[in-house]
């Protein structure tokens, strides 16, 4: 096993724009398999120019539905991204790990936004 | 089936025109369509992505469309950027170059979609100056209004956008329609939630709330588009089903229409002039983010 796969995301998308989610899919579809066998990968993001939260939550947030964070954490890691570009990559998994640690967060809404009519009545 | 199109501006009473049109022809089947425009003193060509919308759905239902009685001036407009072109017109050259080509494309279509925003919006030579970060945020906020129809809208019959900028004014305004099954039935089919639509787009733009279900997460990009406007002073439009919700710099409206748009529109007006950097002065490094 190689010591750390480098997976360059412009070689995966093949193109600066990392905005769909479909290709989000794809890139999902490399870091998988490689992170169930125990590898190491470093996500290259050198020369990407746009990034959008639907293909990082298919790329990277929907990672933490198969694997923990401290998984994640030990395994992965990203590098040549902007810092506007790691602040929207942290909401995202900010967001996957709640959308995956708490299931009953769309019943706590509902019941929140029930609740809020309920009041004006 | 006559129907006459009043004057149709980037604001409710312009979407209320078009979804007057879409409740008097919504069960036409091989009919005949004639949309008599010659009380239409004014479109705002980016409203060519709801109406074409229409249009492309009276056509899967067969019917014969004609735009008689255009006046010159909307005409031309609807000329530049090839909207007429679609229902039989001659294509006409944009003198100006202030015109962002009306454009139906199928859901699969997101490369497709790339390329068109990168010519005919980012790359452009006439395109308004815009500093580097506004213009990395103004991309990934089309970008991501793109990829929630993709996602959300469910349409078979494609998604539609349309845009043009004034110069002058320091604006650009951007629409992308789908015909897809709405924010608020989203919202019904996948947490049971049965909101009026005003109030179901009000729920979606808010806090990490998704109709997501499933392996993928979701809920960010409304929201990254609210907070960008929000900076930005432009505007967000959003009509959904029966319900119309705006943000601008004088806060958020939310009306109920009288009818419903068969699906969704996202309409942004973006002001060019802003100078805000955009950058970030983060500490968040590479090894904070898992």
């Amino acid at each position: 096993m190689t010591k750390n796969l480098v997976l360059s995301l412009y070689e995966i998308v093949g193109s600066p724009l990392c905005v769909a989610s479909g290709d989000g899919q794809i890139v999902y579809d490399r870091l998988e398999p490689a992170l169930k066998a125990g590898q190491h990968v470093t996500l290259s993001f050198r020369n990407i120019t746009t990034l959008t939260s639907a293909f990082l939550n298919s790329a990277i947030g929907q990672l933490y539905g198969t694997f923990s964070a401290e998984q994640i954490r030990s395994l992965l890691e990203v590098q040549d991204m902007q810092p506007d570009d790691l602040s929207l990559l942290k909401r995202v998994v900010d967001t996957a790990k709640q959308y995956f640690k708490d299931p009953e967060r769309f019943e706590q809404a509902v019941r929140e936004t029930l609740g809020d009519e309920s009041d004006d009545v | 089936m006559k129907h006459f199109l009043p004057a149709v501006c980037h604001d409710q009473n312009g979407f209320v025109a078009l979804i007057e049109l879409h409740a008097r022809t919504k069960d036409c089947y091989l009919d005949d369509i004639t949309i008599d425009m010659s009380k239409t003193d004014w479109f705002d060509a980016d409203m060519c992505a709801a109406l074409g919308a229409l249009l492309y759905r009276l056509g899967q239902g067969l019917n014969t469309i004609t735009l008689p009685n255009i006046q010159p001036k909307v005409e031309t407009i609807l000329s530049q950027n090839g909207f007429l072109s679609h229902y039989g017109r001659a294509l006409l050259q944009d003198q100006r170059g202030i015109t962002i080509p009306y454009q139906r494309l199928d859901p699969k279509d997101d490369r497709f979609f790339a390329a068109y925003l990168e010519r005919e919006l980012i790359q452009r030579d006439d395109m308004p100056s815009m500093s580097a970060g506004l213009l990395k945020k103004f991309r990934e906020s089309i970008f991501e209004i793109f990829s929630n129809a993709v996602i959300h809208s469910q349409t078979q019959m494609g998604i539609f956008c349309c845009g043009q900028f004034f110069p002058k004014r320091g604006m650009i305004y951007f629409s992308v329609a789908d015909l897809g099954i709405g924010i608020r039935q989203n919202l019904k089919n996948n947490l049971g939630l049965d909101l009026p639509s005003q109030d179901a787009i009000q729920w979606a733009t808010e806090g990490n709330n998704t109709t997501k279900r499933g392996q993928i997460p979701g809920g960010l990009g409304l929201k990254l588009l609210r907070e960008f406007i929000r900076l930005n002073g432009g505007c967000i439009q959003i009509v959904s089903d029966a319900g119309y919700w705006k943000q601008d710099s004088a806060g958020i409206l939310c009306n109920k229409l009288s009818q419903p748009f068969p699906g969704t529109v996202v309409s942004v007006a973006i002001n060019t002039k802003d100078t805000r950097s955009y950058a970030l002065s983060s500490e968040l490094s590479e090894s904070d983010i898992f």
